[in-house]
């Protein structure tokens, strides 16, 4: 289990994240919803521990068992599949891995391609491939499918969805898209302002909003 | 019309003739510019690393004397320098002044504060984004720092040209400390100074000539090194 007890992050005085209590159970998946500057990249910037709230604390299982994909994932120069490789520890299958899971999100064509040189959507195939070539307790993904495609969207949810299932760990991923949050989340977390305003089961909190800013967030969306 | 030919054909002749004081100056100039921006790149790019790679409470004072030394005038870095080692001076023991060596020292307080503010520019741009991906998938903070080191590697080599560039360009400081003794410590800008000084264009106009395609060629270079990186 995850939790996030009493933390405040504060940006040149202005709080950006205020959370009293939050905790993920084992193997679920959740989703993140709210609008621009809600708190969604900097919660999972905290639960990654990229950045230290100004007070409170995060508390993980297994510490060193995880997996953070930042909003932008940086694409080295070299290979892909070395870009693939260097999230691996260096054993006689870390090949094999890797194709794997460049394989299952499209990019078996990509192996040799400079990382640097691949489009925004693909450079994010590339980073969700990091992210499932090995086995986690848990994958903070931020935004992961923000500049694919419909196509590169449908085989990353997929394959997040199989890897999640078969492996068993905790998902935790943001989203703009309240449908990927359908189709990928079990809970849905409706952050604004830095606060948690609701948490619930997906479909429960996007088609019975119990406060007026979801709905609001929501209103123009139809499941 | 006949005089300009006749300059022409002097200043080809100095360029692809056996003159031994030009080719002495040219030797001179380039083993000292290459000389302190390699020591500059050692002291400098690894500063810059550090500067751009962490947050700690007195950054930005560092940064603000960081710029303050990037703009520091010639004629102060020699005069500084001069100053520690002429002869009542606190280096003076070592007899460095108007010697080679007392030029690269000179170069070096000028051009390392450059290559430490070029670095860490280059560095602030890329670190935060390689380190969240890099600490994401569990990479320890000093893998962290090697893969931000070679991700940086074209420019770091840029910068190093930048300042060979710099080097080879500078004149202030290098005739206070370096005297331009001839045969000695004369390089192409001061010679070029003192020629001009003189009247004697001709050799003044080669040396600059040698000094634009010195330019040019660090130029080429490093657009070279750009595209086989793919970053151009």
């Amino acid at each position: 289990m995850i939790s996030v007890r009493d933390v405040l992050v504060q940006v040149g005085g202005r709080v950006i994240l205020d959370i009293p209590l939050l905790e993920f159970e084992e193997g679920k998946r959740y989703g993140l919803i709210g609008e621009n500057g809600s708190g969604k990249t900097t919660l999972l910037r905290v639960l990654a521990g990229t950045l230290l709230p100004t007070q409170g604390q995060v508390t993980r299982q297994n510490p060193n068992n995880f997996g953070y994909m930042p909003q932008a994932p940086y694409a080295f120069s070299f290979s892909v599949l070395r870009n693939v490789e260097m999230a691996l520890e260096n054993t006689p299958e870390r090949r094999d891995n890797a194709v794997r899971a460049l394989e299952a999100v499209g990019m078996r064509n990509f192996l040799a391609a400079r990382g640097n040189k691949l489009s925004g959507g693909e450079a994010q195939r590339m980073a969700v491939a990091r992210m499932i070539a090995r086995p986690r307790k848990l994958l903070l993904l931020d935004e992961p499918t923000s500049s694919t495609d419909i196509r590169g969207t449908d085989s990353i949810e997929n394959t997040l969805l199989d890897y999640a299932r078969n492996s068993g760990c905790t998902l935790i991923f943001s989203t703009h898209s309240p449908a990927q949050a359908l189709r990928l989340a079990q809970e849905v977390i409706f952050l604004h302002q830095g606060k948690i305003l609701e948490k619930g089961p997906a479909l429960e909190v996007l088609e019975n909003p119990q406060t007026e800013s979801a709905r609001l967030f929501l209103q123009h969306w139809r499941i | 019309m006949a005089k300009t030919m006749d300059v022409i054909r002097e200043i080809f002749g100095l360029l692809f003739g056996q003159d031994p004081e030009l080719r002495q100056i040219i030797g001179v100039t380039l083993r000292m510019s290459t000389l302190s921006a390699l020591v500059s790149a050692l002291v400098g790019i690894p500063l810059g690393v550090i500067l751009g790679s962490t947050e700690f409470k007195a950054k930005r004072f560092v940064n603000r004397i960081l710029h303050t030394l990037m703009g520091l005038p010639p004629v102060v870095a020699g005069l500084i320098v001069f100053l520690f080692l002429s002869r009542s001076g606190p280096l003076g023991t070592l007899k460095l002044l108007f010697t080679v060596t007392a030029m690269v020292i000179a170069q070096i307080v000028l051009i390392t504060p450059i290559m430490t503010g070029l670095t860490a520019n280059i560095v602030s741009v890329k670190a935060p984004l390689i380190h969240e991906t890099a600490a994401g998938i569990g990479l320890r903070p000093f893998q962290r720092m090697l893969y931000i080191i070679y991700e940086c590697r074209v420019q770091f080599v840029s910068t190093l040209l930048t300042g060979f560039g710099r080097a080879i360009a500078e004149v202030g400081a290098v005739q206070m400390v370096g005297g331009n003794v001839q045969f000695k410590t004369r390089v192409m800008t001061t010679a070029i100074m003192m020629q001009t000084n003189m009247g004697h264009f001709e050799f003044a106009i080669a040396l600059g000539i040698v000094l634009l395609v010195i330019a040019f060629l660090i130029n080429s270079l490093v657009s070279r090194i750009q595209e086989s990186a793919g970053l151009a």
